[in-house]
């Protein structure tokens, strides 16, 4: 392996946002002909990291240099100039462009140039992109190949990768890795961010490890195995040790109807899962973000089309239901991104929790029952107001969320769904949260929990199964539930996965 | 062959296609329509609408609509007339039409950009406003008895070719170069199509945006001119209505009013064939009150047919996606091969 | 129920009574109540359109087919009792049905179709007042008269009075009801909020949101159908151009009545409030002896200024204040 200059030295970077802190002294090198790999759980700093190399965010404390000169203030301009490109991970075009225009948009110099230039690029890497085409009609690959052109006329020196076959098909994946090869060849420094644990030993020369804002393992791949990287991932007390713990028993329920059968549904983003869910328990679906968790819940709601397979609630077949008819079932669903999907910004709290509840009465509102309603949620959960009227867009994010909570609870559902629920919530609310889901649990209520928090899903579910890139490949019974088997499980690693994925 | 393929995929170009399939339709009927002097009168009778549409596609770009156009043709016209009749200079009476149009288009643009107010509304209030000014400058009255000649600039021919359509015509290309290459001139589209990824590549979006309205704005005065002048005189309900059928022009030739979308080219075709229609009519002895429900029905056909085909595009895109994220066994087999 | 709301509907209350008390002032005549009530004739139209616009708005649409639909409507009426002969009050009730069809037509395309409520309208203004001009072409009936020779009872309809108030007034007062009970009273009429405040949200919480805003626009096409028929008995025959321009008058009412173009908040009660205030402008100004046509300005003014302070964030206020603190104006205060 060559060892070229160095391009980035990174040294004890620290970075807050508010009270969060988010990086907690990163130092990180990259040289010519290097690819590192950096890998981290949601939430661990990758991404905080990068755009402080890009320049979108300053660093509080730690100095960086690039090509050996420090660099004090920093910005995206100043960064590209400096050769620092990143691809993201869902490029931001201009749809309704060309895919020339939108190179040349960006660029300041004579556009005939831009083109040549392009063109050359295109034609050394070997691919077949048709400058003319509208944004719009590419893939995802295409975008990302788009940008990595973009960066490469800007005659980057270090390229940025976020997870970029996090869409791509395994025909495009290999060929992006061709391409990564040849840019490495030619002296180009890359950062990899990835899931993958296949990937990074496939096309790295270094792996680096980011947990909790710090670097837990780094250096050259030849020196590590899955395993060893798993490790890296895992909290250092890995024993869980937490302020309030909730209420788990371990029930054998196999001999019961389950509340909630999947039988080997396939659908857009996911195939052949299983699972089932009991009456009075808290089953979690662990897996990192874009493994297919929130695709599957949708096609169970009835948002999205199940192709095959079957799904029964209490015994019913709920397959081709749409979310009107698994509503009226008895299944509830809280979504992911709340304010997009979850609350309804501008009207009181009131009109927020018997959103659904207004559908089993009359045609006529009636003010008095709303009213009932909602002093009863808001007690029953705590949720902080101080008016019934109040805009709901005005609350923490915890109380929003309990809204939510309550709207769905109103319709006194048999199943509920909870797409990653303590998102965005402070730690308070979120154990606020978990007393809430544990309590529901108790009453008897059955719980769908997907989060993307490992801990949370250790601290609640009372069995978990992991999705990896759209399969179900892992179950963990009671005994089976902590850190390290959910790290394996979430990245596709755990012992079991190949004897349960034959199931 | 390859860029004549491009030509043909582009929306302007179906536009364009629809257009001389209802002159030939309609000349093998009536073979008269097709003549250069029915040509001629069409393109004529259509300048002003292709003016305005012109303006409005720069609004109607950048993710915005104008619908004070009609107002303000009217108000200019107005002024200017009445400086003319009055015995002003032509020079002065246009460059003050300019003006009128330009600052209305300014507090327009100002409104949508600083105050935050939806376009629609802004403009809705602004056709109210200058059609009241109008009323209270003319006194409610006709403006009537403009001087000859400058009725006559209607008139004058080139080679036997109307020379305000000459430069109507030849600014509408100059036009559609600027914002098809000028690196500025994209901007506009940019801003409609995609306003974050406008703003961080450093476009300065609310100038842009306040510039599209006062592009409207004078491209409304001037058509405004190009009425008195065609007409003669100005009532005092010139130009009532007129922003519908601009709107309804520019979407039928592939604009889009979601922004993003569309070329000045294809809203002078729509407004062509809007105007087509009605003499079409008249050449295929089809009674003319046919013109509206033909034109209201081609618009939704039209508008419909875009919608689901490109909605269709996204979905499949969507799936796409989503299957590639799944593992698949190949994929397997080959990681452990290794 | 909606905090900013009635406050905006007691700002209006405030407009309304000062505009009595100004024009008033001006001709004492302006006081007379019969005149006032009489007045409702000229802005019915506007108005019950403007009250179903209102829900088709703050589902997140817009509906600018309503004026077209007047005249299609009145057109029907005419050919079907004049020409066709039917009994008065059958035509009456299939021209009403012709306008819901027609917000049938719109809905469907704009809900299921998801095309651009904008365009769809645009079309079907064009649309069904080319229908009617259509029709009034085929049935040889001259464009320029209309039809008329519509019966005693049928006039009755705009002339009548129940216990000595205007049928106007009723009509007014029974489509205001109405549109009340069904935006503010309803399961239906939350559902249009909620739809128009996140749609998606409200497409999870199992609301068929679709279903929804269809309705609305069918029932702005009935309300259509309804001001189409009063306003042939009002003027005395029917034209295929009746209504042509009432487009801005509807959406100026609506909008100033304080329902937000983006959807989601709203009410009829402003409506009726901002249609009172648009009517009364109108006679106030005839009676002071100035043209009906400088009612745009004050509209126009009114449109912009109230949209200004309601929609508005404190990003809004702070922008007021960078435009208006380096000049040292005081006032903008409405």
């Amino acid at each position: 392996m060559k060892s070229g200059e160095k391009l980035v030295e990174l040294e004890n970077i620290h970075k807050s946002f508010d009270q969060n802190k988010v990086l907690k002294g990163v130092s990180l090198d990259l040289n010519e002909y290097e690819v590192i790999s950096i890998i981290g759980g949601n939430g661990a700093g990758k991404s905080t990291l990068m755009k402080i190399l890009t320049g979108v965010h300053k660093v509080d404390d730690g100095t960086i240099k690039i090509n050996g000169e420090k660099i004090r203030s920093f910005n995206p301009s100043q960064a590209h100039e400096k050769g620092i490109y990143l691809v993201p991970q869902e490029p931001l075009l201009f749809p309704n462009m060309t895919v020339e225009q939108n190179i040349s948009i960006g660029f300041d110099s004579g556009k005939l140039n831009i083109k040549e230039e392009t063109e050359k690029i295109v034609e050394d890497l070997g691919w077949q992109l048709d400058l003319k085409r509208l944004a719009a009609s590419l893939t995802i690959a295409e975008q990302q190949q788009l940008e990595i052109i973009k960066g490469l006329l800007r005659k980057a020196k270090i390229l940025i990768l976020d997870e970029p076959t996090s869409a791509l098909t395994f025909s495009e994946t290999k060929s992006l890795f061709k391409v990564i090869h040849k840019l490495k060849a030619d002296g180009v420094g890359i950062f990899y961010i990835t899931h993958r644990l296949d990937e990074v030993f496939e096309i790295s020369t270094h792996a680096v490890i980011l947990r909790d804002g710090k670097v837990t393992l780094k250096g050259d791949i030849k020196d590590f195995t899955k395993d060893i990287l798993i490790q890296g991932l895992l909290p250092e007390d890995s024993d869980s040790n937490y302020e309030d713990k909730f209420e788990k028993e371990n029930i054998d329920r196999s001999k019961d109807t389950p509340i909630l059968k999947v039988d080997n549904i396939s659908g857009d983003g996911f195939r052949n899962i299983n699972f089932n869910v009991y009456k009075g328990e808290v089953v979690g679906l662990a897996g990192l973000v874009g493994a297919g968790r929130t695709e599957i819940a949708e096609a169970i709601y009835g948002i999205t089309e199940v192709h095959s397979g079957e799904v029964y609630l209490n015994g019913k077949n709920i397959t081709k239901l749409g979310i009107n008819e698994t509503v009226r079932s008895g299944l509830a669903y809280i979504p992911e991104d709340r304010f997009l999907h979850g609350i309804f910004p501008i009207t009181s709290v009131r009109n927020n929790i018997t959103a659904q509840v207004i559908k089993r009465e009359g045609a006529f509102l009636n003010s008095k029952f709303e009213k009932e309603v909602t002093s009863k949620y808001v007690e029953r959960l705590s949720i902080k107001i101080s008016d019934q009227n109040q805009e709901i867009k005005s609350l923490s994010g915890g109380n929003q969320q309990k809204a939510v909570i309550a709207r769905i609870l109103s319709t006194n559902p048999q199943l509920i769904i909870m797409d990653e629920p303590t998102r965005g919530i402070d730690a308070t609310a979120r154990n606020d949260i978990y007393s809430i889901i544990t309590e529901l649990k108790e009453q008897g209520f059955s719980i769908l929990l997907i989060s993307s928090d490992l801990e949370e899903l250790e601290r609640i579910s009372d069995r978990i199964y992991a999705i990896y890139r759209g399969n179900c490949n892992a179950y963990l019974g009671f005994n089976e539930i902590n850190a390290a088997n959910l790290m394996k499980a979430a990245f596709g690693t755990y012992e079991g996965s190949e004897a349960y994925a034959k199931v | 062959m390859q860029k004549f393929k491009n030509i043909t995929e582009k929306r302007e170009f179906r536009t364009f296609v629809f257009l001389v399939a209802i002159f030939v339709v309609v000349g093998l009927v009536n073979s008269e329509f097709l003549s250069l002097g029915n040509i001629h009168d069409s393109l004529k009778s259509s300048l002003l609408y292709i003016v305005l549409a012109v303006g409005l596609t720069f609004v109607l770009l950048t993710g915005n609509i104008d619908i004070s156009v009609g107002g303000i043709l009217g108000l200019s016209a107005a002024v200017s007339g009445m400086i003319l009749r009055d015995g002003g200079s032509i020079l002065l009476a246009i460059v003050v039409a300019i003006g009128i149009g330009g600052l209305v288009g300014l507090i327009n643009g100002l409104g949508v950009t600083k105050l935050k107010i939806s376009s629609f509304i802004m403009t809705l209030g602004m056709l109210e406003i200058t059609r009241v000014v109008q009323v209270i400058y003319t006194d409610g009255q006709w403006v009537e008895n403009l001087p000859v000649a400058f009725k006559q600039l209607a008139q004058i021919n080139v080679l036997g070719i109307n020379l305000l359509s000459i430069l109507v015509v030849t600014g509408l290309i100059l036009v559609h170069l600027y914002l098809i290459k000028n690196k500025k001139g994209r901007y506009f589209s940019a801003i409609g199509d995609n306003q974050e990824g406008a703003i961080l590549l450093g476009i300065p979006v609310q100038r842009y945006v306040t510039y599209s309205f006062v592009i409207s704005g004078v491209c409304s005065a001037l058509a405004g001119l190009i009425f008195a002048s065609q007409i003669g005189f100005i009532s005092t309900t010139a130009g009532l209505g007129i922003e519908m059928t601009v709107i309804a022009a520019a979407v039928l030739g592939g604009v889009s009013l979601s922004g993003g979308v569309g070329s000045v080219i294809g809203a002078g075709i729509g407004a062509i064939i809007m105007i087509s229609i009605n003499s079409a009519l008249v050449y295929m002895k089809v009674p003319a009150f046919w013109n509206d429900a033909i034109s209201g029905t081609l618009l939704i056909v039209i508008v419909v047919t875009d919608a689901l085909l490109a909605r269709k595009a996204n979905k499949q895109a969507k799936k796409e996606r989503l299957r590639a994220r799944v593992l698949h066994e190949e994929e397997v087999s080959v990681d452990y091969a290794k | 129920m909606l905090s900013k709301i009635p406050k905006w509907n007691m700002a209006l209350l405030i407009i309304l009574l000062s505009e009595i008390l100004i024009f008033g002032l001006i001709n004492p005549r302006f006081w007379n109540i019969s005149i006032l009530l009489n007045s409702f004739n000229d802005f019915i139209g506007i108005a019950i359109i403007g009250f179903f616009v209102t829900l088709v708005m703050i589902t997140g649409g817009i509906d600018i087919s309503g004026g077209s639909i007047i005249g299609l409507t009145s057109v029907v009426v005419g050919i079907l009792s004049q020409v066709v002969g039917l009994n008065i009050w059958v035509a009456l009730v299939l021209a009403i049905l012709a306008g819901g069809l027609c917000g049938l037509l719109n809905g469907v395309l704009i809900a299921y179709g998801r095309v651009q409520a904008m365009v769809i309208t645009l079309g079907g203004m064009l649309l069904y007042s080319g229908i009617a001009i259509v029709l009034v072409g085929l049935s040889g009936v001259s464009a320029y008269e209309g039809i008329s020779g519509f019966s005693q009872g049928f006039s009755n309809i705009a002339y009548g009075t129940v216990f000595g108030i205007p049928n106007s007034v009723v009509l007014f007062v029974v489509m205001f009801v109405i549109a009340y009970i069904l935006l503010h009273r309803t399961k239906y009429g939350r559902y249009i909020f909620l739809t128009g405040i996140n749609q998606n949200a409200a497409e999870y919480s199992g609301i068929n949101t679709k279903k929804v805003i269809a309705s609305t626009y069918v029932l702005s096409g009935i309300s259509a159908g309804v001001a189409g028929v009063m306003l042939t008995s009002y003027l005395g025959s029917a034209r295929a151009d009746f209504g042509g321009e009432y487009l801005m008058p509807i959406l100026t009412v609506v909008v100033l009545g304080g329902t937000l173009i983006t959807g989601g908040k709203g009410g009829v009660v402003g409506t009726a409030l901002a249609s009172i205030i648009v009517g009364f402008m109108q006679i106030g100004l005839q009676m002071g002896g100035v043209s009906t046509q400088y009612i745009g300005l004050a509209t126009g003014s009114l449109l912009i200024i109230s949209v200004a302070i309601l929609g508005i964030s404190p990003e809004f206020k702070n922008n007021v204040r960078k435009l208006v603190s380096p000049k040292k104006i005081s006032g903008g205060k409405v």
